[in-house]
């Protein structure tokens, strides 16, 4: 209601003014045509506007804008013609959020004083933003309730107290009864069914009036299609003052479950087949919690036989952990029905026959049987499944950790080329951070001249598929240079063959580089020292091969001379023997021709050496050959090696000439990994051993003559590299000898006897 | 059994072989050859005076790998190395293996004929005593366990009295025993029994 005064008699604008400002509401004074002369603190608090912004029309802008046009109308209208207002509409509060208000003209005052005779018109706005949302909840609540009753499968119905007319009947009654709203609303039992059953209705209502409590009736009722049976739960609907009002009733139509009793029948065969064969344990208890039935599968997940378990507590099945409160928590639910853990896959500790402890995943079930409930649960064994979870979990920590501390720089991109995660070490590196680097980010680090081809490179590979490296200039923020850097990645692919993700490395090589100009220097001076020894190793080990021959002629003629002396020489023994000493003379002076031209040998420095330092300058030499044909390089080089006495360089020979050997002879597998292992050990006699296996094309059947000088298997090769490296190891004092590896390639051996006292 | 002696000869080189095998039939021996170590090994030990002439340089097992061989095979068979680089670490550790002669090639061929003499002349020696040493055991088993005892103490230095008494009978029947076993082990005197028995017992025993 409006609650108008117009007319009130002393009012003055300073009264007013006052009048308003004391107000608890939010009020304000509005002039006939509309727009506002003031408005009180309450106003400027709740929409945090000063005066000057809410006054004359301007103040129509904290109203909601769906709420602004029905407003302005009713405002206008209300203002001008001096008429009663009332309206409800948003409006803005200081934090931007709209609150509903009740707008309404509380009083209208004449003006006496001046030329300004204009009606002065006080407007409350009281929040009310509480009630409309109630409001909207008990609407949602009554649509809900509404839609529940309607689409429920059970007859519903409310009747009157007093003359028992229905106020109220659900979709399902009226379909039951083929009858519409119309027909039900007002009318009586007697109305809508016989006489007889409507005095039967009739008298239960009764009862329940009487007794003011709900009961349940087994009524027959004669619907179209003949008779039903139905279980009729009627209450009583009390008012505000506890009195009867109405009789409410839920019908459940049992006329179907009785003919279905014998199929349901048949479903409980089959269910219990199912719970007999399930995998899964099935215990049900009691409200005592006393197990009823366990089916066979609780022996396999528990360890007890079903019969060890009916008729004892559940507990029986938990560690003593978990009892008190699983037996806390049965009761409160018995009591209140309330459920403190969820019933659908919850994860708990179950407790075998053998007192061992496993995960479990239980998913109870409840049901009224009998007047009584019994509570069943499904128990799952899930042992393995944690374990592999656990695993997994542990792998992937593992990995990550690995990708963390891995002392590499480590990036992995999607199947388009954009890098999608790199290591805390790229980061450290680039100085980028882990959202810079996404993307094609990276390139912010490359040097300008790389990033073209760099890019060029890598797009090809993602494209093909192809493994991608290349050098470039990454830019190094520690000291702000360029340095050089090889990124390589290979494609991860699924079973199909597809590229899935590319996973990366970075590896700064500048240093490296750098002394690859050095190395590359040191690698001439050995080879031209290397040249040096060579030829004069070359020599000996062609003087060594002379040997042969000549002792085949010495021996020849020896004998011949002897049984000369005998005069017991044969023709035809000396011809054989002189054609002999010819075959080998010339042997002998083939080998001798190539004498011719080779310098002195350079004396051997033998100094005490460990033959694993070797080993590793070597590697370091050869390291140039192993990255460009892609050989994996396995040491297997043993700690404690005695010793031996050899010149340093020419050891580096022997290895070097081996090691190149061995990459060579991998040069043509493409379908196995090219695999090198520098083996050393001590062997059998004592002697230190060094091995170089190849996973190469392996011996050939011409396997014997390897050592021979001038024997080559390359196509290239001057066939003294095995033999000069033989005679440089045997000049040690050592052999060199060359054997099959398995399942591929060959080891090339050599022995150095120790010379005494060993390595730390 | 002929007790002609043979030369084995072990050496890759064809010539090599063929031209030792000529240089040694004009001194009438009898040479087997082969060209690697595994050939050599795999033949059954003569049962005749021998001696083996080896390269140190050979494909597979070298020349000082066999005689460490032979050496775990219990084989003593004297070995004369020829090697076509004069290394002398490597002779040095064969000859105190063992070796009879380490020659480098080309050698004079009096000197390999001597070695080969030297090395077939120990060898016959020590078939000869590995032989006798057989057969003074047969005729020590052919003793009574009383008589081995009685010869044992004897050789030890005790007098037939000191034995009479420590074996608890009477001196007479001591001597009777003692010249029992002379007869038996074919001992012409109280020295010659105990070279025999020192021969029987080895020297490692005599040592002590």
């Amino acid at each position: 209601m409006t609650n108008e005064t117009q007319g009130a008699q002393t009012a003055d604008p300073l009264d007013l003014r006052n009048l308003i400002e004391t107000m608890p509401t939010l009020a304000l004074c509005a002039l006939p045509d509309g727009s506002v002369e003031f408005v009180n603190r309450g106003w400027q608090e709740y929409t945090g506007c000063s005066l000057q912004q809410l006054s004359g029309w301007i103040w129509q802008t904290t109203i909601h804008p769906d709420d602004v046009a029905k407003f302005i109308d009713e405002w206008t209208v209300a203002l001008a013609g001096g008429k009663p207002f009332q309206t409800e509409a948003r409006i803005r509060r200081a934090d931007r959020q709209y609150h509903w208000f009740l707008i309404r003209k509380a009083l209208a005052v004449p003006r006496n004083q001046g030329s300004d005779s204009s009606w002065r018109t006080l407007i409350t706005c009281e929040d009310i933003n509480d009630r409309k949302e109630a409001q909207a909840k008990l609407q949602q609540s009554e649509a809900q309730l509404r839609a529940f009753l309607e689409n429920s499968p059970n007859l519903i119905f409310l009747k009157d107290r007093l003359q028992g007319r229905y106020l109220y009947a659900n979709k399902e009654f009226k379909r039951a009864l083929r009858i519409t709203e119309e027909q039900v609303e007002g009318k009586k039992d007697e109305e809508l069914f016989s006489a007889q059953q409507a005095a039967v209705f009739q008298a239960n209502d009764r009862l329940v009036i009487e007794a003011g409590v709900p009961m349940e009736f087994e009524e027959a009722a004669l619907q179209p299609d003949g008779e039903h049976t139905s279980i009729v739960q009627k209450f009583p609907l009390l008012n505000a003052e506890g009195e009867i009002y109405a009789i409410g009733g839920i019908v459940t139509d049992i006329t179907g479950r009785k003919q279905e009793e014998s199929a349901r029948r048949y479903s409980d065969e089959r269910h219990r087949l199912v719970v007999e064969t399930a995998p899964d344990a099935v215990v049900s208890v009691d409200e005592s919690g006393v197990i009823q039935l366990a089916n066979p599968a609780t022996t396999r997940v528990f360890g007890y036989e079903p019969a060890e378990l009916i008729g004892k507590p559940l507990t029986m099945l938990m560690p003593e952990f978990i009892r008190k409160v699983h037996e806390a928590g049965f009761s409160r639910y018995l009591a209140t029905g309330q459920r403190h853990i969820n019933w659908q896959g919850t994860e708990l500790t179950g407790l075998r026959k053998n007192g061992q402890e496993f995960p479990v995943e239980v998913s109870f079930g409840e049901l009224i049987k009998d007047g009584h409930r019994i509570f069943t649960g499904f128990i799952r064994d899930i042992s393995e499944r944690k374990l592999a979870e656990d695993k997994l979990r542990a792998s992937e920590r593992s990995l990550r950790e690995l990708t963390e501390t891995i002392p590499q720089m480590l990036w992995s991109a999607g199947t388009d080329g954009a890098i999608d995660y790199c290591n805390q070490r790229v980061l450290d590196y680039t100085g980028l951070s882990a959202e810079q680097v996404r993307g094609a980010g990276w390139m912010k680090s490359v040097h300008q001249d790389d990033i073209e081809k760099m890019t060029q490179v890598w797009t090809a590979s993602v494209s093909t598929g192809e493994p991608f490296q290349y050098e470039f200039r990454c830019r190094r923020t520690a000291d702000n240079a360029y340095r050089w850097c090889v990124s390589s990645a290979l494609p991860l692919r699924d079973q199909d063959g597809r590229v899935i993700k590319w996973f990366g490395t970075v590896v700064d090589l500048h240093d490296r580089k750098e002394a690859q100009q050095a190395l590359q220097m040191t690698q001439a001076e050995l080879a031209r020292v290397s040249r040096l020894t060579t030829m004069g190793e070359l020599a000996a080990s062609i003087a060594h091969e002379v040997n042969q021959p000549l002792t085949a002629v010495t021996n020849n003629s020896n004998a011949c001379l002897r049984l000369l002396a005998a005069g017991n020489l044969q023709p035809e023994v000396l011809r054989r023997a002189l054609e002999e000493i010819v075959a080998d003379g010339n042997r002998a002076s083939a080998v001798v021709a190539r004498i011719r031209g080779f310098i002195k040998k350079k004396p051997a420095e033998k100094n005490r050496l460990n033959i694993n330092d070797v080993i590793q300058e070597v590697l370091a030499l050869a390291d140039r050959e192993i990255y460009e044909n892609r050989v994996r390089l396995e040491r297997q080089l043993t700690r404690a090696l005695p010793l031996v006495s050899a010149d340093r360089v020419q050891m580096q020979q022997v290895l070097l000439n081996l090691i190149l050997n061995g990459i060579e002879a991998m040069a043509a597998v493409t379908n196995r990994p090219r695999s090198l292992c520098m083996q050393s050990r001590i062997d059998d006699s004592g002697d230190v051993l060094v091995a170089v296996r190849d996973s190469g094309t392996g011996l050939s059947p011409e396997a014997h003559r390897l050592f021979t000088p001038f024997f080559t298997t390359k196509t290239n090769g001057m066939g003294m590299g095995l033999s000069i490296s033989r005679s440089l190891v045997e000049s040690h004092g050592g052999r060199l000898w060359a054997e099959p590896n398995s399942p591929h390639g060959a080891v090339f051996c050599f022995t150095l006897p120790e010379s005494g006292g060993s390595v730390s | 059994m002929t007790d002609a002696p043979v030369v084995f000869v072990v050496d890759d080189d064809p010539s090599v072989r063929s031209s030792l095998r000529f240089l040694l039939s004009t001194v009438g021996l009898q040479v087997e050859s082969f060209d690697s170590a595994d050939a050599f090994l795999r033949k059954k030990p003569a049962g005749v005076p021998s001696c083996l002439v080896l390269d140190v340089r050979l494909p597979g097992l070298s020349g000082i790998d066999i005689q460490r061989e032979l050496a775990a095979r219990n084989i003593p068979i004297p070995i004369i190395f020829l090697t076509g680089h004069g290394d002398i670490p490597m002779s040095v550790r064969a000859m105190k293996a063992g070796a009879v002669e380490f020659l480098t090639k080309p050698f004079r061929d009096q000197d390999l004929l001597d070695a080969i003499r030297i090395a077939l002349e120990r060898d016959r020696a020590r078939r000869e005593q590995a032989r006798e040493v057989t057969d003074l055991e047969r005729r020590f088993d052919s003793l009574t366990s009383r008589e081995q005892q009685v010869i044992s103490m004897l050789v030890s230095g005790m007098l037939n009295k000191q034995i009479a008494a420590q074996l608890g009978t009477a001196e007479s029947t001591v001597k009777v025993q003692r010249s029992r076993a002379m007869e038996k082990m074919h001992a012409e005197s109280l020295v010659d029994l105990v070279r025999m028995i020192e021969k029987i017992k080895g020297p490692s025993e005599k040592a002590s």
